[in-house]
């Protein structure tokens, strides 16, 4: 059941447009991730929609009640929305104790004392915070008061819960069990559920889908896999995972297949430029480092390479290798000594995009 | 799930956006827009229909409920054709620069030695520096005239050794002295917090490069503060130019005038008030202040810059100052401390208890009740005890309410509102204190509806009111402004509207900050005077006003009682709002 509608929203700030027309839905039972960096408007996305910022463009629908119409002039307050929003800083009110926090949707709501004393004990408990209903915010750990604030959220059954960066206050961790059970919750509750990250470990492993921001607009989306294996634009591509970028000049073109080269080397790669790459036109290549396999001895489908350097990272070796101005990073479970080595890439792996590196 | 994969942005862009440059702003819903009206609405008209009604008056021949009154500039001509006039704008200046001449380095000194040196007793100087602001003006005026007027204690005593005294306060120089002394601590607060603010590793660095310390000072921490400097001069300028109970205690007596008491004298001058008159100074007196406060919002923009560079909570490390640096330093503090605290206040406090003095009278032998019993048998000045406490307890509560109303109706406020109480709330800071009651005491005979009101004190609490503006509100705004804003956002998106977020989130959280407040708006109410020195009537004394009128008279004896009061009710207040935490330094 689509629980949000989200429209073509455009926002200025000043004479700066900082969202470009934004438009997706969302169902319940499941988590949308607003990805993108710093500035790229996500924040932004999801104060609009909480009706924190009013865009000048656009319609949001919530559970099916229209608080947004940028024709007609209507723009609902935060609290006509029917939502939960959990902030980034948790925003727990000091003065009150966790029990009071937790139940002050519910009193606004008319509920009767005795029921809300109930539904908030009941939300505390699944949550594990049971004993602390009488503790104030600041006597809480960090991840008691997220936990805190994600009940303050639910308890009143919100049609859409708003995250906004809620792992980013905790230690690594932490973030890792966070966003499992996050998900879980979620998904036992059958709440709709938009998630606001700079993280795209997080993104990827809490999210359905994925909405991927960049400068006010939203790039690709799709769900994880989708967007992880099958980027759509160069933006894409290095936005997620660790990336090796080669910049060369297109050699050859031949439908999806093109031949990227540069100062004594080249690569067959495919071509995911939407557009297509041109003959001797600027191109950029981007590899995942873990498509790169080497091996110290010759290889017939391997690039032949100079180890320049491994490095111990615990888990895993990193090298460094180099073929004239082609530099690439890859992994191994061995050290290998400085010298010649052969690089497996498969072309499926080497997405070729246009353009010269900035 | 998609239903726009990539909605074509430019297709809602067509019409009106390839007009304008974008589209027209939403509406805010639920933001409380008509309180905020209201409530600024309100506001504008308290601060700007007294400031109109002087400007209308300044304008007719006569005052403005007399039916011979015309529109003219014959109220110009006469004062800008009057040589006391000229020498009182003359005076004021020289009496204003002079002031911020010698407040200013001595602030400035005062600031350095006890932020950034490791002066002994540091906690308790930096309540002892900021005394003299909490006191009224006519009190310490008052004061030095029986420690150090021509027959003042310390006078005697050195004409005694002497022979004769080497000074005379009731001069131009003495006023500028006396001023400039009780004016430090407006300058020590601006220019100690910019100096609180530097970090130290500024200086550090500069020292490592090899500069000495006192190069340091010189051309890293002297440069970094000039913007609170030259702020804290503008402020003190204004001030000299508001200032009114000073020159009123010392300088009248020679006949020296400043602007404020031209104004005061025009009453008498002529026995009947020339309303018209008064209203033409005091319209010359806001030309002069409004530009003055406009420039010091520009300052302090841009001392706020600086300081913000410097980043908060940066390590202070301090100077060392050595055995002689601290007798040397403690014994600058101690004889300012000396000369504006002790001298006026123990003055007082001697006189309040004595009947008679002179040569050769031993205090001791004075020693008397005499001048309280007297208070305690005059109505007049009984009630003007008991008012000035009212309006200080009761009314600064009052006050703080009002003032949190306004300062909720500007907080995250956007507009032409807030541009608007922007400017309102910098006009009071432009009217003298008795430019205000006098306007006030207009307004309740002008309005009908307002006239039953001007001889109950409700009419000095609204007048109290709009003086207490500026500052009240300050302290109100920079309070607000400590609730992070995603407390109030998490408020409205769990459902609450704007009101129940004031009322649930906002003022409970803020309410240790609204009781100190209350006790700094209870000292500025208290130590108030010329306010009331037209609207008070009978039933509405207050202490500072009668001590004006009682000046008139040359009642000292009452006077030195109601003094020792005031100064005592002052400690009290002053007393409560540290014990509330009250941010003094703001």
């Amino acid at each position: 059941m689509t629980e949000l509608v989200v429209n073509n929203v455009q926002k200025w700030l000043g004479g700066l447009q900082i969202l470009k027309g934004a438009s997706f839905t969302a169902e319940r039972g499941s988590i949308v991730a607003l990805l993108g960096a710093s500035g790229s408007g996500k924040t932004t996305l999801l104060r609009c929609i909480a009706g924190l910022e009013q865009p000048e463009i656009g319609t949001i629908v919530i559970g099916g009640k229209t608080v947004l119409d940028g024709d007609k002039k209507l723009a609902l307050p935060p609290e006509q929305r029917n939502i939960g929003l959990v902030f980034q800083s948790y925003a727990l009110w000091p003065h009150r104790t966790v029990k009071e926090n937790v139940g002050y949707g519910l009193k606004l709501r008319n509920v009767a004392a005795a029921d809300i004393g109930k539904r908030v004990q009941a939300i505390l408990d699944r949550m594990g915070l049971g004993h602390l209903a009488d503790r104030y915010p600041s006597q809480l750990s960090g991840g008691q008061q997220q936990r805190v604030a994600i009940c303050r959220a639910l308890v009143y059954e919100p049609r859409v819960l708003l995250l906004d960066e809620p792992l980013s206050n905790l230690d690594a961790k932490l973030r890792e069990e966070a966003r499992y059970w996050i998900r879980k919750l979620i998904l036992d509750l059958q709440i709709c559920a938009i998630l606001v990250t700079h993280d795209q470990g997080e993104a990827l492993a809490a999210a359905d889908n994925i909405l991927l921001l960049q400068d006010g607009r939203i790039v690709q989306q799709g769900g994880p896999q989708e967007i992880y294996s099958n980027p759509n634009s160069f933006y894409s591509a290095d936005f997620l995972g660790a990336n090796n970028i080669v910049s060369g000049k297109v050699q050859t073109v031949d439908g999806k297949s093109a031949v990227i080269g540069g100062d004594g080397w080249s690569l067959n790669g495919t071509v995911r430029e939407a557009a297509g790459v041109g003959q001797s036109q600027d191109a950029r290549a981007v590899i995942r480092v873990e498509q790169i396999k080497v091996s110290d001895t010759p290889a017939t489908d391997g690039i032949e390479m100079q180890l320049d350097d491994s490095v111990y990272l615990g888990d895993r070796w990193e090298y460094r290798l180099s073929r004239g101005d082609f530099t690439a990073k890859a992994h191994g479970t061995k050290q290998m000594a400085a010298g010649k080595v052969w690089a497996q890439i498969p072309q499926e792996s080497i997405w070729v995009f246009s353009g010269a590196q900035k | 799930m998609s239903t726009h994969a990539q909605a074509p942005a430019a297709l809602p862009m067509t019409k009106a956006a390839a007009e304008k440059k974008y589209p027209a702003r939403m509406p805010r819903h639920g933001n409380a827009s008509v309180y905020r009206i209201v409530v600024i609405g309100l506001l504008a008209l308290a601060v700007l229909a007294p400031v109109g009604l002087i400007i209308y008056q300044s304008f007719l021949s006569a005052a403005f409920f007399s039916p011979r009154a015309k529109f003219g500039l014959d109220a110009y001509r006469y004062v800008f054709t009057d040589k006391n006039f000229y020498k009182a704008l003359g005076t004021t200046a020289v009496f204003s620069f002079g002031m911020v001449a010698i407040a200013v380095p001595l602030g400035g000194l005062l600031a350095f030695l006890i932020t950034r040196t490791d002066i002994k007793g540091k906690r308790l100087l930096e309540i002892l520096v900021l005394v003299p602001m909490f006191i009224s003006s006519i009190v310490l005026a008052f004061g030095y005239t029986v420690s150090v007027g021509p027959t003042g204690f310390l006078s005697l005593f050195i004409r005694g050794l002497i022979g004769f005294v080497p000074w005379n306060i009731y001069s131009l120089a003495g006023m500028i002295l006396i001023a400039g002394l009780s004016h430090v601590p407006h300058v020590y607060l601006y220019v100690s917090s910019s100096m609180r603010n530097l970090p130290s590793d500024l200086e550090e660095a500069a020292r490592t490069t090899g500069a000495s310390i006192w190069q340091v000072s010189r051309d890293v921490t002297l440069p970094m503060v000039l913007p609170s400097l030259i702020f804290a001069a503008s402020l003190n300028i204004l001030l000299g130019f508001e200032t009114f109970g000073i020159p009123l205690v010392l300088g009248d007596p020679n006949g020296i005038m400043v602007l404020t008491t031209y104004i005061y004298k025009l009453t008498t001058l002529f026995g009947t008030p020339t309303y018209q008159l008064m209203a033409v100074v005091a319209v010359v007196l806001i030309l002069i202040t409004l530009p003055l406060v406009w420039a010091q919002r520009k300052l302090l923009r841009n001392a706020r810059k600086y300081v913000a560079m410097g980043g908060k909570g940066a390590r202070v490390s301090t100077l060392k100052l050595g055995r002689s640096g601290q007798i040397i330093a403690l014994g600058i503090i101690g004889l300012w401390l000396f000369v504006s605290v002790v001298l006026p206040i123990g003055g007082i406090t001697v006189r309040a208890f004595v009947d008679a003095w002179g040569e050769g009278v031993n205090l001791f032998d004075q020693l008397t009740f005499a001048n309280f019993d007297h208070l305690l048998d005059v109505p007049s000045l009984v009630r003007g005890i008991v008012n000035t406490v009212i309006l200080s307890v009761v009314g600064g509560a009052v006050a703080v309410g009002i003032y949190l109303m306004v300062g909720l109706a500007g907080h995250r406020n956007w507009g032409a509102s807030n541009t608007l109480l922007d400017y309102i709330v910098l006009l009071p800071r432009a009217l003298p204190g008795l430019v205000i009651g006098l306007a006030f005491f207009w307004v309740f005979l002008f309005v009908p509806l307002l006239t039953p009101l001007r001889p109950t004190l409700v009419s000095i609490f609204v007048a109290y009111v709009v003086v207490g503006l500026s500052y009240g509100l300050r302290l109100l705004q920079s309070t607000l402004l400590q609730v992070a804003p995603e407390l109030e956002e998490s408020a409205r998106t769990t459902g609450a509207t704007i009101g129940r977020t004031w009322k649930d989130v906002v003022i409970p959280i803020v309410r240790p900050g609204l009781a100190g407040a209350w006790a700094l708006i209870m000292i500025i109410f208290l130590r108030e005077y010329a306010t009331g020195v037209y609207l008070m009537g009978a039933g509405t004394e207050v202490i500072g006003s009668l001590m004006v009128s009682l000046l008139q008279t040359g009642a000292m004896n009452t006077i030195a009682a109601l003094s020792l009061i005031s100064v005592v009710l002052t400690g009290a207040g002053l007393a409560l709002a540290l014990r509330l935490g009250a941010k003094i330094h703001d």
